[in-house]
């Protein structure tokens, strides 16, 4: 378990970053937290030919709200978000899931932008960006873009972000009014990664009926699923026992899970519907908590 | 109070400071100048015929230093020896003409640094040809099933049925039988540090110093064997820190390997398995055993007699992992009085990785075993689990009991640890709590366990499964000098792997010797220096190496004592040692202080009684108590000496939605006799238990379908962290053991031994009310939710038209 040879260049800012990636032609893989690509280049999973460091690029580092929406430094770590009163009071939803990002050294280190950009089906963030429909601020030598997060995965691991780009800033939609959110897992050990996680947010109007939902299903496919038919079950109507299953059952159906040592398909599919049941009934609950 | 003044006293150990500021000395820490690093070449299929081995590329580049394959190993070295006497079986450090599991060893590179290595053994190229293979046990004892060594022409490694007792009298006579089915999967230790070793061949002596991370009985003797050395010509540096073992760091093919490249080289060679390695192909599994046990009993819940088949799949080479289903033999109707037993043992060759020695040496599956028996008795009689267990436990004064298989248990006093464990849990509290649980609609269930643990290993196992083997002498031994300045050093023959062998020499020699345990230095001999012994195995350090400690420091206080005679013109008996001092009964003011009889054995040699060796210093070897015999030829044996107790009890709740378990509180009575260290035997407790939930719960080295290892790295293999253990609460009791010098008996296993029954006794018990039983370790969540969806469907199917 020692990485195959590589080369290290460290980025000094975005604009060093992008023109590193551009010169080494894809062969090049940036490195942050390095929670993840380490372990992978140790196993040789990974054997990029130049890691371009971003640690250190202060641009890429902050949370700051701008109307309603919410914006994080790609670079930021896990540890900050989960600390941040305003992350807490704005997006509660990211504020529930961040904690189930493995274990408090991991997400010392980890960051949000490698987390999203390495897009492991099963992780938190990932599952939180489909959700709220987050957009992705990219950069390249080229110029800017921007990426809807639910556009952003094709499989496990691969996305579409080009081989030259670097994800900059994370843009959080904040929800405004009667507002609550849900996040559930399973994973078999805490701190491990989710066999499904569940993740809802809502809105409800004056009568308590749902004005708006999203539903996103992390684990049970090859990327992490907005299941926005089970939402819309949910919109005009109250959010009962009876309604809350319709919707968990109709996510479930969406997923395609594989079967491994830890859990056949037909096991993560009614988890799926178990988590988000109880997402649901945690964000209906935190609405209705909210006058 | 106690009669000691050290000896069960709450006490700083004395390796702790060391490790916990990072002043272990680890294999991983010993650096010679010029080493190499060994990486290896793994077999990607579960059996296959090896054909061209293609090195060029990897020779070629910069830094390699030597590619060697199976075939220049068989020629240079003798197979490794196994346990049971196996024609046609034959282990070396690589694969030889065929490789038998994946993950199995190849080609060994060896180069500057260890990623130079890692490169070069991606370059070698090896044809291989696709061979049949079994991985099932069951399926390996099929006719015609694919065989794991051609040559020995069977899968079949050991069969014996043993009968102990009227078993056939008995089951005639009982009012009931039952019939249970036990599974318990592939799991281990799996310590932190892998397995890592260090060789040098020291050409200006002949001499083949070894460092590395050991914990295994006459391990110098087996790779002089396998080198074709002689045994004087390896020096094992026992002075290395162990980062943990429990059984598993054996690494004798490892070292086999080093030993031979370090020569051949003419370099410092080490090899640190890294964590894939280790796990795959480092022979590190436990055992993965099939149980069916029939108990015999009476309504009132009176247990007869026991019939249980133990079918082990031990993988693919043997070593001494079949003889981890005769070390139950020792203890093998648990803490109860059942009168006869028929056991059959059933050791199985498949291509998976080989077995090696786990903590217990195969009891703690047994008691498993065992436990849900009971269970299902209890069940089946609509008893209380507990009361079942009482009715049959051996009575505090039916001691020394002789159980059917021949071996007498030394002491215990069962019922009374149960009674004070009961009372600390506050049982009828903890039912009431789980019954306010289930009225929520919840599952929760209380789990019990009663087991032993077998210490002071002797290998009476050996010849009770092989013949061929004649071995009944199990000693250990400890030296302890005085210097010259009156200092006290004790040398023990062994390394240690956290168990605290320090602490435990002090504190035995410094109670013996009337010293603080903090002034007495412990060191390890290496293995040219030392006097025999068999290393810390079977729960025998407190036992075998504290006699030895007591008996050396006994040997001083005679030498002393005989000094001051001599010198004070007084007969020995009417004189008497303390704390270093020799008094004159019939007159204190008769004395010699420490110092005075130091300077005599050291300097006076005009005031030694005559004929009497200068210097102060004694070495004492001792045979394990009730060691040396051979066992009958029906199969008894006196196997291990002395039999600590546990008992279990937990509270767990199981989540409906998920299968997940979670365990509430957590209760262990536990009487292992006289504590040496009380923070050393909890600690041994506490990682005893999680290491007992881990394999109930959550550990398993799981293979797939085409035979490869799913579980090769902690992503899959999941040890529990602080996170899924609970707090636990330790009840301690004391029956001394009458075979050991302070009472003592082992409590290296403790926990491990009992918990995975606990923890299969409660969630059953938490399932109990849909009628769901779970016979299979561990009992991953997604077992536990597919058994609820069965049984949701099944009342639908029957509530249905």
């Amino acid at each position: 378990m020692k990485a195959a040879e590589f080369a290290y260049a460290r980025a000094l800012s975005v604009a060093d970053a992008v023109a590193l990636l551009a010169a080494a032609a894809g062969e090049a893989k940036l490195i942050a937290g390095g929670q993840t690509l380490v372990p992978l280049m140790a196993m040789r999973l990974a054997r990029p030919a130049l890691l371009v460091d971003i640690d250190g690029i202060a641009e890429l580092n902050g949370i700051a709200m701008v109307g309603d929406t919410l914006r994080i430094g790609a670079g930021t770590r896990q540890a900050e978000i989960e600390r941040s009163g305003l992350v807490g009071r704005e997006v509660r939803l990211l504020a529930l899931a961040i904690g189930h990002v493995g274990h408090g050294q991991i997400r010392n280190r980890g960051t949000i932008g490698g987390s999203i950009a390495h897009g492991d089906p099963a992780a938190e963030l990932p599952l939180v960006a489909v959700t709220l429909g987050a957009t992705l601020l990219t950069e390249t030598s080229a110029g800017a873009g921007e990426i809807s997060a639910r556009d952003f995965y094709l499989g496990p691991m691969t996305t579409t972000l080009p081989a030259d780009a670097l994800i900059t800033r994370i843009d959080l939609p904040i929800w405004r009014g009667r507002v609550g959110a849900g996040f559930h897992e399973m994973s078999p050990r805490r701190g491990d990664f989710a066999l499904a996680a569940a993740a809802a947010q809502v809105e409800l109007d004056g009568r308590g009926r749902c004005r708006r939902a999203v539903i996103g299903v992390g684990g049970a496919a090859p990327t992490p699923i907005a299941c926005a038919d089970a939402a819309r079950l949910l919109e005009g109507r109250t959010l009962d026992d009876t309604l809350i299953a319709a919707a968990a059952s109709a996510a479930a159906a969406l997923t395609e899970p594989a079967s491994d040592s830890h859990g056949s398909a037909e096991y993560r599919r009614r988890l799926t519907a178990v988590l988000v049941a109880r997402a649901l009934k945690d964000a209906a609950t935190m609405a209705r908590a909210v006058p | 109070m106690s009669e000691y003044r050290y000896v069960g006293r709450k006490r700083r150990t004395k390796e702790d400071r060391r490790f916990i500021t990072g002043l272990g000395r680890y294999v991983a820490d010993v650096t010679l100048p010029g080493m190499s690093h060994v990486a290896l070449v793994l077999s990607p299929h579960p059996a296959a015929r090896i054909g061209a081995i293609d090195t060029a590329a990897a020779l070629a580049l910069p830094g390699v230093q030597a590619v060697v394959t199976g075939a220049e190993i068989a020629r240079h070295t003798n197979p490794i020896l196994h346990g049971l006497a196996l024609p046609g079986v034959r282990w070396y450090p690589l694969a030889v003409g065929q490789v038998r599991y994946v993950g199995e060893w190849v080609v060994a590179v060896v180069a500057a640094s260890r990623h130079i290595a890692e490169d070069a053994a991606e370059l070698v190229r090896v044809d291989y040809e696709p061979m049949a293979w079994v991985g099932d046990p069951e399926a390996a004892l099929a006719p015609g099933a694919p065989l794991v060594h051609p040559d020995h022409g069977s899968n079949l490694f050991y069969r014996r049925t043993f009968v102990w007792g009227d078993v056939a009298g008995d089951f005639a006579k009982a009012h009931h039988r039952l019939a249970s089915k036990v599974y318990w999967g592939r799991s281990a230790t799996v310590p932190i540090e892998t397995f890592g070793v260090v060789a040098n061949w020291n050409r200006g002596n002949d001499l083949l110093d070894v460092w590395a991370s050991i914990q295994m009985p006459k391990y110098p003797d087996q790779m002089a064997h396998c080198l074709r050395l002689p045994l004087n010509a390896i020096r094992v540096h026992y002075d290395v820190d162990v980062g943990g073992s429990y059984g598993v760091k054996r690494g004798i093919k490892h070292s086999v390997l080093v030993g031979y490249l370090a020569r051949k080289l003419l370099m410092p060679v080490r090899l640190i398995e890294d964590r894939l390695e280790n796990m795959v192909g480092g022979d590190m599994h436990g055992p993965d055993r099939r149980f069916d046990v029939t108990l015999a009993f009476d309504a009132d819940g009176l247990i007869r007699s026991m019939k249980m088949r133990a079918l082990d799949d031990i993988g693919c080479y043997p070593g001494r992992s079949p003889l981890q289903l005769a070390k139950p033999v020792g203890a093998i109707v648990g803490p109860y009085r059942i009168q006869s037993v028929e056991y059959e043992a059933v050791a199985v060759a498949t291509n998976k990785t080989s077995q090696v020695a786990v903590r217990g040496f195969g009891q703690a599956p047994t008691n498993y075993a065992i436990e849900t028996a009971i269970d299902r008795v209890a069940a089946h009689l609509g008893m209380d689990r507990l009361a079942v267990r009482r009715r049959n436990f051996i009575q505090s004064h039916e001691f020394p009991y002789r159980i059917p298989s021949g071996t007498d248990y030394d002491s215990g006093d069962y019922d009374a640890v149960l009674t004070k464990t009961v009372a600390r849990a506050k049982l009828e509290a903890l039912i009431a709590r789980r019954d306010a649980l289930r009225a929520e609609g919840r599952l929760a269930g209380i789990g019990f366990a009663t087991c032993l643990e077998p210490s002071g290993g002797n290998g009476a196992f050996e010849p009770l499964f092989n013949p061929a083997n004649d071995t009944t002498t199990w000693m250990e031994s400890c030296q302890v000098k005085v210097d010259a300045l009156g200092g006290v050093t004790a040398t023990i023959a062994t390394s240690t792997a956290g168990q605290g062998h320090q602490t435990l020499v002090a504190t035995v020699t410094g109670e013996e010797l009337g010293f603080d345990p903090d002034c007495i230095r412990v060191v390890h001999a290496d293995s040219l220096q030392a006097l025999p012994g068999n290393s810390p195995v079977a729960s025998r350090m407190a036992i075998m190496l504290g006699g030895a400690a007591a008996g050396a420091a006994r040997q001083i206080k005679e030498r002393v004592l005989a000094i001051a005679a001599h010198n004070l013109q007084r007969p020995v008996d009417r004189l008497v040692y303390r704390e270093g001092a020799v008094f004159d009964l019939d007159n204190e003011l008769r004395t010699l202080n420490w110092a005075e009889l130091v300077r005599i054995a050291h300097r006076k040699y005009h005031q030694m009684p005559p004929g009497m060796e200068p210097g102060l210093q004694a070495s004492y070897v001792w045979e394990v108590p009730k060691g040396g015999t051979m066992p009958t030829a029906d199969g008894r044996v006196q196997m291990y000496p002395c039999y600590s107790f546990e008992c279990h009890i937990a509270l767990v709740e199981i989540d409906r939605g998920t299968g997940q378990v979670a365990i509430r509180d957590w209760f262990m009575g536990h009487d292992c006799g006289t504590v040496i260290n009380p923070d050393i035997v909890h600690g041994m407790s506490y990682g005893g238990i999680a290491h007992g939930i881990g394999a109930a719960l959550y550990e398993e080295f799981a293979y797939d379908e085409n035979g490869q290892l799913v579980a090769g790295s902690f992503v899959d293999y999941l040890l529990p962290s602080v996170h899924e253990i609970p707090e636990i609460a330790l009840v301690d009791h004391c029956t001394p053991s009458p075979l050991t010098p302070m009472g003592q008996k082992g409590s290296g296993e403790s926990g491990y031994l009992g918990a995975p029954a606990a923890v299969a006794s409660a969630v059953n018990d938490a399932l109990s009310p849909l009628g769901i039983t779970i016979d299979r370790l561990p009992m991953h969540p997604s077992r536990i939710e597919q058994a609820l969806a069965d049984k949701r469907a099944d009342m639908g199917e029957r509530e249905g038209p």
